[in-house]
């Protein structure tokens, strides 16, 4: 195992042309073999830390830079991060119409034997029938929401991010998450899981909480876990969670 | 006059389209003004005349017969200008079941008018399926004008794929017009096009419900690159007690190109119940990341959207 840690956030703010701060000086280092956890509540800027580390046009970082096993990826397309090893299984899943599952599958890994791909829907429970259907509106979101963890299951990437993997996802249990971190793990994997459900934070090796863009604590996942209960369940900022307090006392 | 030169090529582009024409099917082969081959088969009456331009063709498909394979109708010709004009009366008779498959070849059609005039009856429990596949040059500028009317009697079902995907468009006006006239009779027709460089691609659906609990659905997909351009009018009319309707369409733009789309729902009776969606614009980017996060450049991206858009 090297020093260099797999994926580093180095003071990144990502700001909209409105001025408002979606991520301000965020640092995150991902270790090879790890299992990092970002916890958070809506709106904590979790899903923009995927989609900058990713490298979406729209999230690039103003300010800060981003390495990938040292290497500068910050001016990097999507394109040309997930060819290095990153990818990223989204919380709402495109619907591509007239491809099937199969097709879909296999843009992960060309190569991969009908019997892969089934094995791969096998681990995130779906039956192979489904290797014929297509991805569009005969699948229900959380149908892709599942597929697309066996693209990352098949993919097989160097970072593995993955947003709220269990949202949307009927039974897919605290356990079955857990059982995919391990095999992507097996597989020489790292995972940067983002979540508001402090039970998966407590799953990883490491974790960061986020908060109105900012991260407000790093470490073992325990304390980050109670932190999180403890001031940020319900939100103990009047400011922050005006909204809700306000609501509340309606 | 031997056109075994021309049967030849018909017969290998056709097959290259995706779908073979076997000897032993229900056929009508034809070049230009030319009936090259013609085959009937027990269940099916195949009547056809040559014309100045075309021909004049006329299909019954028996009471009761159930057609197993496809019969092919195959529509072309191999020469730079011209004019090609097909009238057509398809009838399947009560209880039937037929796929009419139709090629249209002009693989090097310059200045070319192919003109087709159909009239389909779909009777009583008859179960009809017309796929229309066209084959165009790279280069060239053909004018194709399919003109259809359908008449879908009680608890008839009629089915329709049109396809212009394969090189370029040239000038389409496409125009179908289905009545479902009978109790339970259902209809769908599918206009699949891929317009490029200035080509003209205008489809017109329309269906209308006039008999009780009876079904349709009007489906466009249409992607235009380069300087091409568009138009996609569909229409559902909902007519009777029951009667249940969609407009679905998709327009995908590219380029330099432009769509436009008009969903026309309409309702004359009370009881009918007429829906419709229609996108229309670039590729959404979520979809476009989806596929680059799996390493796909973002032309890679494009053309697996489209590929599958089109299929």
């Amino acid at each position: 195992m090297t020093d260099t840690p797999l994926l580093q956030v180095d003071e990144v703010t990502v700001t909209r042309e409105n001025g408002k701060k979606l991520l301000d000086q965020v640092n995150l280092r991902v270790g090879h073999g790890e299992v990092t956890g970002v916890l958070g509540r809506n709106g904590a800027g979790k899903t923009t830390l995927a989609y900058t580390v990713m490298g979406l046009p729209s999230y690039r970082p103003n300010s800060g830079r981003i390495f990938f096993e040292g290497k500068d990826i910050t001016n990097l397309s999507i394109t040309d991060r997930s060819r290095l090893g990153i990818t990223l299984a989204w919380q709402y899943p495109a619907r591509y119409e007239g491809i099937t599952v199969a097709e879909y599958l296999r843009l992960s890994r060309k190569d991969a034997t009908r019997r892969e791909l089934e094995e791969a829907l096998d681990f995130i429970q779906m039956e192979p029938f489904y290797l014929d259907r297509f991805v569009d509106k005969a699948l229900s979101g959380g149908e892709r929401k599942r597929l697309e963890l066996a693209s990352i299951y098949l993919m097989r990437p160097k970072l593995a991010i993955l947003d709220e993997p269990d949202s949307g996802v009927d039974l897919l249990a605290l356990g079955d998450v857990i059982k995919l971190f391990k095999k992507l793990i097996d597989f020489g994997s790292s995972v940067l899981v983002i979540t508001h459900r402090d039970d998966i934070a407590s799953a990883c090796d490491r974790a960061y909480l986020l908060c109105n863009g900012k991260v407000m604590l790093e470490g073992q996942p325990v304390a980050v876990k109670q932190y999180f209960m403890s001031l940020c369940s319900p939100c103990s900022d009047p400011l922050l969670a005006g909204g809700v307090i306000s609501n509340e006392s309606q | 006059m031997n056109l075994s030169n021309e049967y030849m090529s018909l017969i290998e582009i056709a097959e290259k389209a995706g779908e073979p024409i076997r000897t032993d099917d229900a056929h009508v082969i034809v070049h230009a003004n030319n009936i090259i081959a013609a085959k009937d088969i027990p269940g099916l009456e195949i009547d056809a005349e040559e014309t100045e331009f075309g021909i004049r063709a006329s299909f019954t498909v028996k009471a009761g017969a159930v057609l197993k394979k496809p019969v092919h109708l195959c529509f072309g010709h191999l020469g730079k200008e011209g004019k090609q004009i097909i009238e057509s009366r398809i009838v399947l008779e009560e209880g039937a079941k037929a796929k009419f498959y139709s090629h249209c070849i002009f693989p090097n059609a310059v200045k070319f008018l192919h003109a087709m005039e159909g009239d389909i009856v779909v009777g009583k429990g008859a179960d009809m399926t017309y796929e229309e596949v066209h084959v165009h040059g790279p280069e060239g500028k053909i004018e194709v004008r399919p003109l259809t009317r359908v008449v879908v009697d009680e608890k008839g079902r009629y089915v329709s794929n049109f396809s212009l995907i394969e090189g370029r468009v040239g000038i389409l006006y496409l125009d179908v017009e289905v009545d479902v006239v009978g109790w339970l009779g259902s209809a769908e027709i599918t206009s699949k096009v891929y317009g490029k460089y200035d080509d003209i691609c205008n489809v017109k659906d329309t269906i209308r419900l006039s008999g009780e609990k009876s079904s349709g659905l009007a489906k466009a997909r249409v992607v235009l690159k380069d300087n091409s351009f568009g138009k996609f009018f569909g229409e559902v009319q909902g007519a009777a007690d029951g009667s249940k309707g969609h407009v679905d369409c998709t327009e995908i733009v590219q380029g330099n190109a432009k769509a436009e789309a008009v969903p026309v729902v309409s309702v004359v009776h009370p009881g009918a119940e007429i829906t419709h969606e229609a996108a229309i614009g670039r590729i959404a980017n979520e979809k476009l990341w989806g596929l680059m996060a799996k390493g796909l450049t973002e032309n890679e991206a494009i053309d697996v959207i489209v590929s599958g858009l089109l299929r």
